[in-house]
C-alpha cells in the first residue's frame, strides 16, 4: 500500500531559530502523524472503521441486497444457507472495491484521487437521496 | 447443506451487489483513505450485519425500519465524507510550510 506523504508535517523546535540545536539533536523529531499514531495506533484505525461501518450499513439497510436475501430466505426454509450465500457474496465484493480502490491509488496523484473520491462520495449521497425522493 | 441454495444466493447477490452503492463507496474509501484493511473490515461488517438482520427479521423488516429516514442519514454521512475529501479541514493547511 502506497504511503500517502501529502504534507510531510515535520513540526521544527521553535526555539531552533534563536538556538540551533546540534545535527545528532536535529534528527530525532518525529513527524507529528507519525508521533499521533505511535502514542494512540488504535484510534485512527477505529476511526476508519466506524465512519465505513456506519455509513455502508445504514446505505445499505433496506437496499435491494438485503431484500433479495430476505425474500429468498422467507421463500426457502434453510435461512442460513442463504445467509452464508448472501455474506460471501457481500465479502467478496467489499474485497473487490477496496482491491479496485487501491489500484486506483497507486497510479493516480493523491490530488486527484482524493476530487475524484469525493465525487464519488457525492454520486453515492445523490443515488440514496433518489431512493428517498423515489419511493 | 444445499449447496444449490448457497450457490444461487451468492450468485445473485454477488450481481446485484456488483457496481452498487457499497462497492462504490468502498473503491472511494479505500483509495482515499491510509488503512484500506480498516475499510475493507468495515464495508465487510456493515454488509453481513444488514443481511444478518435481513435474513433475522425476514419480512417485518420493511414495516420495521423507517428505510427513507434511514437512507436519508446515510446520505448525509456521505455528503459529510465527500466535503472533508474535497475541502481538508484547516488542521492540514496549518502544518504546510507558509
Amino acid at each position: 500500500m502506497p504511503v500517502q506523504l501529502t504534507s510531510s508535517p515535520v513540526k521544527l523546535n521553535p526555539l531552533s531559530l534563536e538556538d540551533p540545536l546540534p545535527p545528532s539533536q536535529e534528527s530525532t523529531f518525529i513527524p507529528a502523524e507519525a508521533f499521533e499514531q505511535a502514542t494512540n495506533p488504535l484510534s485512527p484505525l477505529l476511526k476508519v472503521f466506524g465512519t465505513t461501518f456506519l455509513t455502508v450499513f445504514l446505505a445499505e439497510l433496506g437496499d435491494k441486497t438485503q431484500l433479495t436475501t430476505l425474500l429468498m430466505s422467507a421463500e426457502s426454509n434453510a435461512p442460513w444457507v442463504v445467509f452464508l450465500g448472501a455474506g460471501a457474496a457481500l465479502v467478496t465484493t467489499s474485497f473487490l472495491g477496496v482491491w479496485v480502490g487501491q489500484w486506483i491509488a497507486s497510479r493516480v496523484s493523491p490530488k486527484t484521487l482524493e476530487t475524484g473520491a469525493g465525487m464519488m462520495l457525492l454520486v453515492i449521497a445523490a443515488l440514496l437521496l433518489w431512493d428517498v425522493v423515489g419511493g | 447443506m444445499d449447496w444449490h441454495l448457497l450457490g444461487l444466493s451468492f450468485i445473485t447477490v454477488f450481481l446485484s451487489e456488483l457496481g452498487d452503492k457499497s462497492q462504490l463507496a468502498a473503491i472511494a474509501l479505500s483509495g482515499s483513505s491510509r488503512s484500506p484493511r480498516m475499510v475493507f473490515l468495515g464495508t465487510s461488517a456493515a454488509l453481513l450485519l444488514a443481511s444478518f438482520l435481513g435474513v433475522l427479521i425476514g419480512h417485518e423488516t420493511a414495516q420495521f425500519l423507517p428505510t427513507r429516514v434511514v437512507k436519508l442519514v446515510a446520505a448525509i454521512g456521505f455528503v459529510i465524507l465527500a466535503v472533508r475529501l474535497l475541502w481538508p479541514r484547516t488542521e492540514s493547511s496549518e502544518i504546510e510550510p507558509s
